[in-house]
């Protein structure tokens, strides 16, 4: 089965908005790292300046006041540290808060150009960034000091954790929203289909005749049309019954008056003219009762089969009275089936006669198995020769060419359930008589 | 015995109609529902025979309302359809048999016979009161086993008197139901049938007079 609408356009919503905003996260993440950088960057510059306004020039030593204008490059180990470099081999400086520190102060900064600056990335041992400065220090050419400020990164990255942390939970929080509003919008939006899915249901199972009539316009055609063609169906089938049992009617009734006007004169080929009738009447009988089958239908109501045997038996009883046949009804009242209820009672009716026909005394109609409905009619008769069940069972003997008793009530049901996919099977029951039952798939 | 036949197809109408006349029932012929309701109404019946197929008012709703006008003469009903809807909702309506066209007229008349029987109580064909036996397939009549020559009148009385055996019969009734309309109400043709049935049927004695009022059938007709 393919996924529902609904889960689509759910996946869909999600994919998109999760993109959407993975990208955002990462490009908010990266802009601040960079300004993070930046100001990492502006504040060690502003270190190197005050540096330089400090520092004294000794011709054989530099030398820097006591009191440095930055108070944490005088505390050890306060994260801000300092250096300067003579590239004419004077000692260089560090600051007091360097001295106890094995602050790696990078060597590449030894070929900057006076004027310019280097910002770096220390990772070796505690991670830093350093920013570096050369400027020529008087008149002397070769005199070029360099200036190199480190800070350790860890307030830096702590800040930068802390807006991703903050950012994640943001976007995390507004895709849970979205995703849940998109959620409810489809559920409201679809909610016309999942309507009209239950209808259609109510109407296959016969609880209802149309779709109401409350559609939003996109699904109003196709409401009208299903309403349309669920009646054009019923009325087609209807219409093509009907005109079955007219042509039956048409058919049958000159028959029936060939046959008496027959049965008053005396010619001597009466017998080869009632052997024809019976033919035609057989074949008639049959063959229109075959084509007027409805066969499995799509939609229709359920027939209460316990209710369906009972008129039949009661129907039975009275048009074989003072046969003294006792009759048991043992289906579960509620036992109910979806299909054509004229063709059922056409089988049951078949099957019921027969056994109204042939038994002793007693039939007992019970249901074997619900599913699939497995309905058996027993009585104590005299049984059905092992010939006749396969010659009826046989699916190439029609009906018309079988001798009349028992076998043409038979071979219609047979023909019938047939149409159903069904079976008939026929056997000896525990009332000593016949066991015919009717199994539906 | 007399037949109401409500059929609208005359052929068949007039092939019950004679066959009916042949077996010794006299037959009111309707060819439509209304007309069939008329005579039911107004005539007293042993049984009719209603197609289902009829115009002006259907046959199942002409039973319908013969049954609720309190009716209850056996009713044997012709379908062409053949469907069990039809059978089912015809024995529904109030009819007692269902045939389907097309019929053996012999199937029609044993069919008949058998609601008959059955309204006057039964099972077998053979009716049968203490040494008097009637058998109503052979149409022949035995005392002691011993077979007794009737006329078709003299067979019609007695019938007649069989099939309704627990209450008294006028003679305006068995006139009614025995011979077609226009026959001589005032004639005392049925004491003289009587007469030469009790005579007839010696050392039974079935048929007792119950002054003022008409026959009446002796239960446990003894020798």
């Amino acid at each position: 089965m393919k996924a529902g609408i609904q889960t689509r356009l759910l996946i869909l919503t999600t994919v998109v908005l999760g993109t959407f905003l993975t990208l955002a996260g990462i490009v908010l993440d990266r802009s601040f790292k960079a300004s993070v950088l930046t100001g990492a960057e502006e504040q060690l510059r502003i270190v190197v300046y005050s540096l330089m306004g400090a520092i004294e020039d000794d011709h054989n030593t530099l030398r820097l006041p006591g009191a440095l204008p930055e108070p944490r490059l005088n505390q050890p180990e306060s994260g801000l540290y300092a250096e300067v470099v003579a590239r004419n081999g004077l000692r260089p400086w560090r600051s007091p808060s360097a001295l106890t520190t094995g602050v790696e102060f990078d060597q590449a900064s030894a070929d900057l150009a006076p004027g310019e600056f280097l910002f770096t990335d220390s990772t070796a041992g505690e991670p830093r960034f350093l920013l570096s400065y050369a400027v020529i220090w008087g008149n002397a050419e070769d005199a070029v000091l360099t200036f190199t400020v480190a800070t350790d990164q860890q307030p830096f990255l702590a800040e930068i954790q802390g807006f991703r942390r903050n950012l994640y939970v943001g976007l995390g929080t507004v895709t849970v929203f979205f995703i849940l509003a998109q959620w409810l919008a489809v559920r409201f939006g679809l909610r016309p289909l999942r309507t009209m899915a239950s209808e259609v249901r109510a109407l296959e199972e016969g609880a209802r005749e149309s779709l109401s009539a409350d559609y939003p316009k996109e699904l109003e055609g196709l409401a009208e049309n299903l309403d349309r063609f669920v009646a054009h169906e019923q009325r087609s089938r209807t219409r093509y019954r009907r005109a079955m049992e007219d042509l039956a009617h048409s058919l049958k009734t000159p028959l029936a008056v060939i046959r008496n006007a027959l049965s008053e004169g005396a010619a001597a080929q009466q017998d080869l003219v009632f052997e024809q009738l019976d033919r035609m009447e057989t074949t008639v009988t049959h063959q229109l009762s075959r084509a007027a089958v409805s066969g499995p239908v799509i939609v229709g109501r359920s027939v209460n089969v316990c209710e369906l045997v009972q008129r039949l038996l009661r129907a039975l009883d009275k048009a074989y009275a003072g046969r003294g046949i006792s009759t048991e009804n043992l289906l579960p009242p509620d036992l109910n089936v979806r299909l054509d209820e004229r063709d059922l009672m056409e089988m049951l009716g078949n099957l019921l006669e027969n056994a109204f026909k042939y038994t002793r005394s007693k039939i007992i109609v019970r249901a074997v198995s619900a599913e699939p409905l497995n309905i058996e009619i027993a009585d104590d008769g005299p049984g059905i020769e092992l010939q006749l069940r396969s010659q009826v069972l046989n699916r190439g003997t029609r009906a018309d060419v079988l001798q009349p008793g028992q076998g043409i009530g038979l071979a219609m049901v047979q023909d019938l359930i047939a149409a159903y996919e069904g079976q008939l099977e026929i056997g000896d029951s525990e009332l000593g008589g016949a066991s015919i039952r009717l199994i539906f798939s | 015995m007399r037949i109401l036949v409500v059929e609208d197809e005359p052929n068949l109408r007039e092939q019950l109609k004679s066959r009916l006349n042949e077996t010794g029932y006299v037959v009111d012929v309707a060819d439509d529902g209304e007309e069939g309701l008329y005579f039911g109404r107004e005539y007293e019946y042993d049984a009719a025979i209603i197609d289902l197929g009829l115009p002006k008012l259907d046959g199942m709703a002409l039973i319908a309302q013969l049954r609720s006008e309190d009716r209850s003469f056996p009713v044997l009903v012709l379908t062409a359809r053949g469907n069990w809807q039809d059978k089912v909702e015809g024995l529904e309506a109030g009819a007692d048999d269902y045939l389907t066209k097309p019929f053996q007229p012999e199937e029609l008349l044993a069919r008949l016979n058998a609601l008959l029987r059955r309204a006057g109580g039964y099972a077998s064909p053979v009716l049968e009161q203490g040494a008097l036996k009637l058998d109503t397939a052979r149409k022949e009549v035995r005392v002691e086993e011993n077979v007794v020559e009737l006329t078709a009148y003299e067979y019609k009385v007695l019938e007649y008197l069989m099939l309704n055996p627990s209450r008294v019969v006028s003679k305006t009734e068995l006139t009614d139901h025995l011979y077609e309309q226009d026959f001589d109400r005032d004639s005392n043709v049925i004491e003289v049938f009587v007469g030469r049935l009790r005579k007839k049927l010696d050392p039974v004695n079935p048929i007792r007079t119950v002054r003022g009022q008409g026959y009446r059938l002796a239960l446990d007709v003894t020798a």
